[in-house]
């Protein structure tokens, strides 16, 4: 089948503005978006830059955006592309310069931020060095070590797009493999390194990560474990703290959410800038009727055994 | 056909205007709603599993004794219940420590059996879209919708089981709009995150991400969104003004709650739904309706 790729280029040797070629190929059936590409640089065009190496969807360098969205160009198949007709876009990245064609600034991307979460374990000394862990123990944690870092789920990160310098799920899943691992002696700082400005905190947890993930291993899920974990272990980061402290004081008091408490407990009582923040809104809110007053709420029926769950799970957790 | 109602905080704090326009349109169609009174607050996703999954059993726990099944008015309970309901369904070992730890002191038990559906998803799935639709009295004709799901009813997939209804669930809010009898004005951001989660640890990107929603929908044209979460709501309505500082765009979209949408095409009169009570006034909305009737 003839198939028209539509390829984004880039030269930073020539003009380095960016531009589109087009290349007609005659395919296979079956054959994937990547057989294209190397078909193309093969036989027409042999300037054409973009990556690929293990050729068979387990290391994740061949990720490009194909028609708009990112996929492994070596297990994408041409077919699932071409229904509404036989052309194909092929794109970098958003959000990450471009060194040349399809290929993107790895760094930039993802290794930097990897870097940033100390992707490394400091297990406990042995007198014989080794470090024995039960094979239980390690169970789910393997799933999460199956991580091969193509970086899709950052792809399909929602905050990303609009502020590049959060860590991403693909930095912060490697953060949960380290803070999980029953080896690590410094789990707990391992949390409070993700705690700081754009690591967990910053997750929206929309869960759009985990619906881009090749292997299944739930970024979102290991983004939400930290934030239990730290939840658990004392909140490092002040305003979230704060905001979660008032969240669970209220459901612990009354066995549901006064918002308004939330609102003002966010900023803090002796924050008096913070507090004067919240002023225009909840001067808008009251003149449509609908501000929450602080401390008005009242309690569910049943509040007291609601407290008692909160309080034995909080216990057992210690 | 009745329902466990859990309603949620929001719905009567935050956004007021939303609990009572529900009530109404649910009385209309002829739905009952038992409220659930005394259980608790899901959590939200921003207490842990271990906390509040024994709290959500035993809301279950509640319904399943009324033998209803739960109905909710906010993506975000709807989708911290499931996925609590999903572990407690899927692993009766887990449910039977909840239930031993937890529930047994009040002499509850979880047996794993209660539904848990957020009111698009009762529209589409258990009232019937041709019994909605001999109930229009006024058909939203003239008006452009851009639909806003909020996470939660799209993902995670443990979330929106059965998942023969994964698919369709997704585009629900979609075919509501042509079933109303309006026009849609289709956003790209529909199924993505409004931003109200990261309000408290980034304001900035909280409000980036209003701005992008709630601008694209006006520049396709629309008169406004509707959303199924009240906390979207939150974000989309209440804070589009500092959205709008922080870009320097004028946007001045109004957002309406799911039920009220339906109650407007179900001739109530835009009083009724409580429209006065959004932070960007809907006054075009009202008058655009009131000359359809």
């Amino acid at each position: 089948m003839q198939i028209t790729f539509k390829v984004y280029r880039k030269d930073p040797e020539k003009d380095g503005k960016p531009g589109r070629s087009n290349y007609t190929v005659d395919l296979p059936d079956g054959a994937t978006v990547l057989d294209g590409l190397l078909k193309i640089r093969d036989e027409i065009d042999s300037s054409l830059a973009f990556r690929a190496s293990c050729l068979r969807g387990t290391c994740g360098d061949c990720m490009v955006r194909v028609n708009n969205s990112a996929r492994l160009t070596c297990t994408a198949k041409v077919s699932a592309y071409t229904q509404k007709g036989p052309e194909i876009s092929l794109d970098p990245l958003r959000n990450v310069p471009v060194n040349k064609d399809l290929v993107f600034d790895w760094d930039t991307f993802m290794w930097n931020k990897i870097k940033a979460v100390k992707p490394w374990l400091e297990g406990s000394e042995t007198a014989d060095g080794e470090n024995i862990v039960p094979d239980a123990a390690m169970a789910d944690l393997r799933k999460v070590m199956s991580c091969y870092q193509c970086g899709m789920c950052d792809e399909g990160c929602t905050v990303l797009p609009v502020d590049f310098n959060f860590l991403g799920p693909a930095a912060l899943t490697k953060a949960d493999r380290l803070a999980f691992d029953p080896r690590n002696k410094a789990s707990r700082e391992q949390v409070k390194i993700v705690e700081k400005p754009k690591g967990i905190w910053d997750c929206v947890h929309c869960y759009e990560a985990d619906e881009h993930c090749p292997r299944n291993i739930e970024p979102t899920k290991r983004i939400v474990a930290l934030r239990d974990k730290a939840f658990n272990s004392g909140i490092s980061h002040e305003a979230v703290a704060r905001h979660h402290a008032s969240f669970a004081a209220s459901v612990k008091e009354s066995g549901w959410l006064d918002e308004g408490r939330l609102a003002v407990e966010s900023e803090g009582l002796t924050n008096v800038k913070g507090l004067m923040k919240l002023l225009p809104t909840a001067a808008k809110a009251l003149s449509r009727g609908k501000a929450p007053i602080p401390y008005m709420h009242a309690k569910r029926p049943d509040a007291d055994k609601i407290k008692k769950i909160f309080e034995k799970a909080e216990q057992e957790e210690k | 056909m009745k329902y466990a109602f859990y309603p949620g905080c929001v719905s009567r704090g935050g956004c007021p205007e939303l609990y009572p326009s529900a009530v109404k349109v649910a009385e209309k169609l002829g739905i009952e709603l038992d409220e659930l009174k005394s259980v608790g607050c899901t959590g939200a996703g921003v207490l842990p599993q271990n906390i509040t999954d024994p709290i959500n059993a035993r809301t279950f726990a509640k319904a399943e004794q009324m033998g209803l099944p739960i109905m909710t008015i906010c993506s975000t309970c709807q989708g911290v219940m499931a996925q609590a309901n999903y572990r407690l369904k899927d692993d009766p070992n887990y449910r039977d420590k909840i239930n031993r730890e937890y529930l047994a002191d009040e002499g509850l038990e979880y047996k794993g059996t209660t539904e848990v559906k957020h009111l698009l998803w009762v529209l589409f799935e258990d009232y019937g879209i041709e019994r909605l639709q001999s109930l229009i009295q006024r058909p939203l004709k003239g008006l452009k919708v851009s639909p806003f799901y909020g996470c939660f009813l799209r993902r995670p997939p443990e979330a929106i089981t059965p998942t023969k209804e994964l698919n369709r669930r997704k585009s629900y809010l979609d075919e509501l709009i042509n079933i109303l009898g309006a026009e849609m004005a289709d956003i790209s951001g529909k199924g993505k995150c409004c931003g109200f989660p990261i309000l408290s640890a980034n304001e900035e990107n909280s409000l980036a991400m209003v701005a992008k929603h709630t601008g694209e929908s006006k520049e396709k044209g629309a008169d406004f969104m509707v959303t199924p979460c009240p906390l979207c709501h939150l974000n989309l309505d209440g804070n589009q003004s500092k959205a709008e500082a922080q870009t320097g765009k004028e946007i001045d979209l109004p957002i309406l709650h799911l039920p009220q949408f339906v109650g407007l095409a179900l001739g109530f009169d835009p009083n009724e739904m409580n429209l006065k009570r959004h932070i960007v006034s809907t006054a075009n909305v009202e008058s655009k309706v009131s000359m359809m009737s």
